[in-house]
């Protein structure tokens, strides 16, 4: 299979890379990346555990082919806080309780936050929308709404 | 009550940092340099027999490196299921499958599986297998594979233990008094039989493994196991090799369970082991969402019966329920299911007289396994719904009678251990005031097409497997050189909070904060024989074993300190790890620690527990919304309100209460696995199969009793089940209640509502 080279920012940075035109987003993420905070549950568009942001959307980045994403924005989990400097998504989601397995927190992170960078304070159904294509088995969604809320509310204090 | 430090506090998990920021490990996101991908050809046949299977073009490939089929590989028999590590006798394990046999036996059997640089080559090699099959006779329905002439689907023979027709294991009997002197004496009988659904996990994580091989035989396997002990035991069977030269871990973190995963993960571990055998590289088998529909345990589908006797008074007399699951095509927890469904359905309520039989069947499905309830949910579908009608037809209210009839500590019950603690009657009255049960019955005007009503329905679990199956746990607990406090326990967590919940036990005990404290899990070579997390025991029992080694490590520091301050031992303690003589504070642990470091010494304590058992208790309410034009429910409001014993970690129980209400929920309105005429699946991927989403979610109110039990660690029992048991009764309750409909099986479809509809309407 021949190579072709792809260029996009990825958490603020530029990235050059070679690729099998073939894979998605989320295999050159967590294939030849090693951005594994990308979950993949299903790789077919229906669990949203590989969810990132491009261009400000949130996609599921299985569904994605890697060269639709040459000269656009990603931002993934890992782009948007570490242990010093949390996002409120994330720290809301540990302080809540909204964590069990984690394996769609990252996912349920990124729709989150597409939502809450256009929606300053979001209604309960439109977090509830913002997450319907979110699974989550583990928690029964409600302390992940209440992450949120807190979230926004903590973001339109700071 | 005790007054606690740690335990009882919502302390912050252990895990969620780095799982909220993309850091934690599972075993999906583990590679190894070299590493090969592996995949499965799996049968697209229910049954039949492979006449010819030729894999020559698959290895011709580039980028193959092995493929396996039952023609170059081990053919040892097992269970993937850990009944094969703790079927206690005189049952026996029943082991009924090989990796890969010369018989498919439902679609999605593993046939042959490849392993490649790719997962794409894999792929792209199992088109070029070529096999030929010779068709058998296929069976689906569990009541006609049992009769006589429906086909074996294994045949007995050394550890393929059957007692009748297509029947593993053992036929289950449990009595109490006469039923039939029971039903003499009752003054209303009601006798109904009700049909239950394939329900999946559908857990996020899909099952996966990553095994490699020494030259000198050593095996290591990443896996998703819930049970990495038993696991371990399992592939040494298989192969042949000791347990001593086999590491079965996680990496630590695992994408949920609910029971799919207890003993292998489906066969992902030996599957990889195998091929890391033969190609002596490391090598990955990741379960793609289908695979994991088709080819991984579900709960029991099956039919259950109920007959109930009470006297005019509402007072219980006898109570016979009849159980038959479905096991699909191999055992795997069939044996044990059928047993516990009986178990847990008789020990709600207090009758002199009871009695179940039960027993599993095999037939050409997907296997059926553990599933968060395993077996109870069934069991209370069918017996509360039946509670329900005996309180409408003594024109009594739901909620007096079931208080009337409910199991009190002393009262004589099926089970073989006592029960030493209840808040049943406490959850029943806060859950009832919590739904606003005195409006059920007036919540409609006559001609409203959208009707509610509200339901309620009980139940219990247990606290651990024993005496189902065997069960105990060890934990090591070390103080180490700087005062620190290390706990190492070979329970999983699965994502229930285990890992923090035994770090609260070790603090608690040892007079520390959690921030001294780190925990090892699931790992055989650096934790202790245990069984793993399944039959919510691991903060019962496994919280014991750490209870235990913490007290042990503690004295031993105290004694330590006691000399060294030339005081006498009963006047020591350890608080906020600073050790405290008659209230003066003396010497930090890590002092201590320290100076014992230096004289050589450690403070290391040993837990081992073989534990009694404990029954949680739950009463779930619910409000529905019905639309009697289109059958259609909507969940206005749940509430469950448990009786856990000791909340160690108040936000974790109220995470599992939660959790286990909405898998309750699609268990009662829309979850289900249908099989064609085929045996084909119908609903392998998520967008087929109907979880509720976001959007789909009522209020959610999770109610936390303590009615604490002597036997629990601070008196604490299990949760990690309890939301399940009785979700889909109760809401069965409210579709009754708003619109008179008895539905009597499960899920309950807008179509299958609308049916009973117009059923009623032509009454
Ligand atoms: S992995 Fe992309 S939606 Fe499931
Ligand atoms: S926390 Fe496990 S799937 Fe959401």
């Amino acid at each position: 299979m021949s190579k072709l080279k792809v260029a996009f920012q990825l958490n603020d940075k530029d990235v050059a890379l070679s690729v099998d035109p073939n894979d998605t987003l989320l295999d050159v993420l967590r294939g030849q990346l090693n951005l594994t905070g990308t979950k993949k549950g299903c790789g077919k568009g229906e669990c949203g555990a590989c969810t990132v942001i491009l261009d400000g959307e949130a996609v599921n980045a299985c569904l994605i082919p890697i060269m639709k994403v040459m000269g656009r924005s990603v931002q993934t989990i890992e782009g948007i806080g570490d242990e010093k400097n949390l996002h409120p998504l994330q720290e809301a989601f540990i302080d809540k309780g909204a964590i069990q397995c984690g394996y769609c927190t990252p996912g349920m992170i990124m729709s989150s936050k597409a939502l809450l960078d256009k929606t300053k304070s979001p209604t309960q159904s439109e977090i509830r929308e913002a997450i319907a294509g979110n699974i989550c088995r583990c928690t029964g969604y409600v302390k992940i709404e209440e992450a949120v809320q807190a979230a926004a509310e903590k973001m339109r204090d700071s | 009550m005790k007054e606690y430090q740690v335990v009882g506090k919502s302390v912050r998990r252990l895990d969620a940092l780095e799982k909220a920021t993309g850091m934690g490990t599972f075993t999906t996101d583990l590679a190894l340099p070299g590493m090969l991908y592996a995949k499965v050809l799996r049968s697209p046949h229910a049954h039949a027999r492979i006449v010819k299977i030729d894999t020559g073009r698959a290895e011709q490939l580039p980028g193959v490196e092995a493929v396996a089929c039952f023609k170059n590989t081990t053919r040892v028999k097992f269970n993937h299921s850990a009944t094969m590590t703790f079927t206690v006798p005189p049952m026996e394990a029943v082991l009924d499958e090989c990796i890969y046999d010369d018989v498919v036996r439902y679609v999605g059997d593993e046939v042959a599986a490849v392993a490649a640089v790719s997962e794409r080559i894999a792929e792209e090699a199992l088109a070029l297998i070529d096999v030929e099959y010779e068709l058998l006779p296929a069976v689906f329905d569990p009541v006609k594979a049992m009769e006589p002439d429906a086909p074996d689907i294994h045949i007995k023979k050394a550890g393929c233990f059957l007692c009748g027709k297509n029947i593993p294991g053992e036929k289950i009997h449990l009595a109490l008094g006469n039923v039939e002197e029971g039903f003499k004496e009752s003054d209303v009988i009601i006798e109904e039989t009700f049909y239950l659904p394939v329900q999946k996990q559908a857990q996020l994580e899909t099952q996966a493994a990553l095994a490699t091989v020494s030259n000198n035989g050593d095996i290591t396997v990443w896996s998703t196991t819930q049970t990495p002990h038993p696991t371990r035991q399992i592939l040494s069977h298989i192969f042949q090799i000791p347990q001593s030269k086999i590491r079965v871990l996680n990496p630590p973190y695992i994408g949920g369970g609910f029971g799919v995963r207890i003993g292998l993960s489906a066969k992902a571990e030996p599957i990889a082991v195998d091929l890391a055998m033969k190609t002596k590289k490391p090598v990955k088998i990741v379960y793609d969402r289908k695979e994991d529909f088709t080819s991984t345990d579900t709960r029991h589908s099956g039919i259950v019966t109920v007959k109930l006797g009470a006297k005019k008074d509402g007072t219980f007399q006898a109570l016979q329920l009849k159980g038959l699951l479905n096991t699909g095509a191999y055992c795997s927890f069939g044996a044990e299911t059928i047993g516990v469904l009986g178990a847990m359905g008789l020990s709600v309520y207090r009758a002199p007289h009871m009695l179940y039989t039960g027993n599993s069947v095999y037939t050409n499905i997907t296997p059926a396994g553990a599933f968060r309830g395993f077996g109870n949910p069934q069991a209370m579908f069918a017996i509360e719904t039946v509670v329900d009608m005996m309180a409408e037809r003594l024109g009594m209210d739901a909620k007096e009678l079931r208080l009337k009839n409910i199991i009190k500590p002393g009262d004589p019950w099926i089970l073989p251990y006592s029960c030493q603690s209840t808040g049943l009657a406490e959850c029943i009255e806060k859950g009832a005031k919590e739904i606003g049960w005195e409006r059920r019955g007036t919540l409609n005007k006559p001609g409203d097409t959208l009707r509610r009503g509200i339901g309620m329905a009980v139940g219990t679990h247990v606290s651990d497997a024993w005496p189902f199956c065997g069960d105990f746990s060890n934990a090591y607990v070390t103080i180490q050189a700087d005062g620190s406090v290390h706990v190492a326990s070979g329970v999983p967590d699965m994502g229930t909070g285990t890992r923090t919940t035994l770090g609260q036990f070790a603090a608690e005990v040892i007079g520390v904060g959690m921030e001294h404290v780190s925990v090892t899990i699931a790992d055989t070579q650096s934790t202790p024989f245990d069984i793993g997390s399944h039959a919510s025991r691991t903060c019962y029992v496994a919280g014991q074993a750490v209870m235990k080694a913490a007290t042990e490590a503690r004295g031993y520091a105290l004694a330590y300190a006691a000399n060294m301050l030339n005081e006498p031992l009963e006047d020591l303690t350890i608080l906020d790890a600073v050790v405290f003589c008659r209230g003066d504070r003396k010497l930090t642990l890590a002092e201590v620690a320290r100076h014992a470091h230096l004289h050589n010494e450690q403070f290391i304590g040993v837990g081992k527990v073989i534990p009694q058992n404990a029954p949680p208790w739950l009463a779930h309410f619910a409000e529905v919304e019905v639309d009697t034009e289109t059958g259609q429910v909507r969940l206005l409001k749940m509430v469950a309100a448990h009786d856990v014993g000791k909340a160690i970690n108040p936000v974790i129980v109220e995470g599992q209460l939660q959790g286990g209400v909405v898998q309750g929920m699609g268990y009662a309105l829309s979850e289900e696995v249908i099989f064609d005429r085929e045996g084909r699946s119908q609903h392998d991927a998520y967008h087929k199969y109907m979880l509720l989403t976001a959007e789909d979610m009522p209020e959610i109110k999770a109610i936390i009793v303590e009615a604490e039990d002597p036997t629990g660690p601070c008196g604490a029992k299990g949760v990690g089940e309890t939301g399940q048991v009785a979700t889909a009764p109760a809401i069965a309750s409210a579709i009754y209640d708003a619109v008179g409909v008895r539905m009597k099986q499960l899920p309950m479809t807008e179509e299958r509502v609308f049916q009973a509809l117009q059923e009623l309407q032509k009454r």
